[in-house]
């Protein structure tokens, strides 16, 4: 299974256009967000703005296996996996894991652009769980886009992809601290999973445990996600 | 004498008893080189009971299609030795796809059962005793030729050196290249060195030079040849009677999902000449408006075939054939020939007197593939 890790590490790094929207772009709209107009806290918005924008570049490359997944189906190298001794439990834990570890390029890209160049300030383990956390944290979202990308076709799944983005990094409060959104919005918000995502960062940031309103909801949202990955992969073994 | 792996040894009495001639000479071959892998390896504890390396009893496979349900593999029992190189023949929805399937774990039958090297297919594919090159595979992006052939081949237990295994797919000389950069004969010859990777028992090969150039195709025939003669067992299919009998040993004719005809390809080639002796001629119409009907009964006539729009009739006496349907007023864009070859070795394949009016539609043309007419 190791070898088929680096095989999909490998593929994903070497795609062009998954840099530039996983990593080049959370970057440059953190940058954004930060420096243009804003007033108030700044240095609190742009530790804020920080996570929010590494914990949405997160999710950018966790779903973006989605799209991998569903265009190796019609490629039918799916259907060649299945023939070598893989096997399938294997071969999706193995695409679950190599879309983890394409996370942490984007997770770091974002932090250093905020030690670097906004200046953001913390404490050495404050960075290193951070890293952590948002790193591990990104797997409910992997886990959503292997089931998106077992279940549709690379065209559907592109859009699903975007619409699932958007709404997470709205509702959730990734670009926007949710105070700023009416009051239901906001309560609707503390139940999506980008929340809870975000939600670790931030009580890191603060310095604080987090609570465990945000731990059990991403937890419950992994349960969900996984179970949706499982039977997307079972339907799509029928037709594979 | 490797007391773990007897399989390959049998190889040798098979070619021996089975071929004749110049290929006798050749089977001589894989004798020396088979012996001494077995002296050089002898690993694993998980060798597999010795037997056939393919047991299909009594197969029945069927799809559900708009139009009702088709059979596509219908009764079929067939051995494989260890070390054969076996053809499964036929057209376009004879039914090798789906017996290639089956014979994967990609499906499982209805009724009847499938045994590979005396497993079921799944577990046979998870021990690493099955190489495969599915038919509607295209190379996957961003990855080079000796990448994806080293993942393959990491993933068996006793797999060929990389470098090896490109070599005997001839890929080496464009190993480092991306697979989605490459010619479509190279890339078939890729996906050819991802099913031998992990010197696999048995490697199976569904249409492996389809949409290929005469050119492209000769090349990977050349590959194959030198992969068979290590003595694995190969199975490949094929709509192309040269191409069978160039290069199996045994050619396994299958049509509307049963076996047909079974033996070497002399054999095969043998009874197509006598049906071409027998049959004195084709005559081809385009469709009356009345349909088919009728057509059998006339003067000559041996059987009858629709296809795209054409009623083809053999016959043993084509003018009076050619006479009777011009009395029907049947003539719009009559054409008159010999039958070929291989035209009498398909007619092997629709045998009279109950012609198809009407096939039905194969897994394989549902499946978008386009209908080939041989």
């Amino acid at each position: 299974m190791f070898a088929y890790v680096v095989l999909e590490i490998r593929r994903t790094l070497r795609d062009t256009a998954f840099l530039v929207l996983g990593t080049g772009m959370p970057v440059l709209m953190y940058l954004l967000f930060t420096n243009l107009g804003g007033a108030g806290d700044y240095d609190e918005w742009k530790a804020a703005s920080m996570v929010g924008m590494a914990a949405y570049g997160a999710l950018v490359s966790a779903m973006s296996i989605g799209t991998g997944i569903a265009s190796d189906k019609s490629l039918g190298w799916l259907r060649q996996l299945r023939v070598i001794p893989l096997g399938p439990g294997r071969a999706v834990l193995g695409r679950a894991v190599s879309c983890v570890v394409t996370v942490l390029p984007t997770v770091v890209a974002v932090l250093l652009a905020g030690a670097l160049v906004n200046d953001v300030r913390l404490a050495v383990w404050q960075w290193v769980v951070l890293v952590l956390l948002l790193w591990v944290g990104a797997l409910p979202f992997c886990l959503l886009g292997i089931g998106n990308g077992y279940r549709l076709t690379p065209q559907s799944t592109g859009v699903v992809n975007m619409a699932c983005l958007m709404g997470f990094a709205v509702v959730g409060g990734l670009w926007f601290p949710l105070e700023a959104f009416p009051g239901w919005l906001g309560s609707v918000g503390e139940f999506t999973p980008a929340y809870g995502f975000a939600e670790l960062g931030r009580s890191t940031v603060a310095a604080e445990l987090p609570t465990a309103g945000p731990v059990v909801m991403l937890g419950a949202w992994l349960v969900v996600f996984g179970a949706y990955a499982v039977a997307s992969y079972r339907r799509s073994a029928r037709t594979v | 004498m490797c007391p773990c792996r007897p399989a390959r040894t049998l190889r040798n009495v098979i070619g021996m008893t089975r071929t004749t001639g110049k290929r006798a000479a050749e089977s001589q071959e894989p004798a020396g080189r088979a012996t001494s892998t077995q002296a050089a390896g002898c690993p694993g504890a998980d060798s597999t009971p010795p037997g056939p390396a393919v047991v299909f009893t009594a197969a029945v496979k069927t799809f559900g299609t708009p139009g009702g349900t088709v059979r596509a593999v219908d009764g079929i029992d067939l051995t494989v030795g260890r070390g054969e190189t076996v053809a499964l023949l036929g057209r376009n929805g004879a039914g090798k796809s789906t017996t290639i399937g089956l014979l994967l774990g990609l499906d499982t039958p209805d009724s009847g059962t499938v045994r590979l090297l005396g497993r079921d297919p799944e577990s046979a594919v998870r021990a690493g005793l099955v190489g495969a090159m599915l038919q509607e595979g295209r190379p996957i992006p961003r990855v080079t030729v000796r990448e994806l052939v080293r993942f393959v081949a990491s993933t068996y237990p006793r797999p060929l050196p990389v470098a090896e295994a490109l070599a005997l797919a001839g890929v080496s000389a464009y190993a480092d290249r991306r697979v989605d950069k490459l010619s479509g004969g190279q890339t078939q010859r890729v996906r050819f060195a991802v099913a031998l990777a992990g010197d696999p028992e048995l490697i199976m090969l569904d249409e492996p030079t389809a949409a290929l150039d005469v050119e492209a195709r000769r090349a990977f025939w050349e590959s194959m040849r030198s992969y068979t003669r290590r003595g694995n067992t190969v199975l490949f299919s094929t709509h192309y009677l040269e191409e069978a009998d160039g290069n199996a040993d045994r050619i396994v004719v299958l049509d509307r999902g049963r076996i047909v005809a079974d033996g070497s390809g002399e054999a095969i080639r043998h009874a197509a000449a006598e049906r071409s002796a027998a049959a004195g001629g084709q005559v081809s119409v385009d469709l009356p408006d009345g349909g088919a009907k009728g057509l059998e009964l006339l003067p000559g006539v041996l059987g009858v075939e629709v296809r795209g729009g054409r009623a083809l009739l053999r016959t043993e006496d084509p003018d009076a054939t050619v006479v009777a349907l011009a009395r029907l007023g049947a003539v719009r864009g009559i054409e008159v020939g010999r039958v070929t070859l291989e035209d009498a070795f398909l007619s092997l394949t629709s045998p009279p007197p109950s012609p198809p009016l009407s096939p039905s539609p194969s897994p394989d043309e549902r499946a978008g593939h386009p209908k080939e007419t041989v």
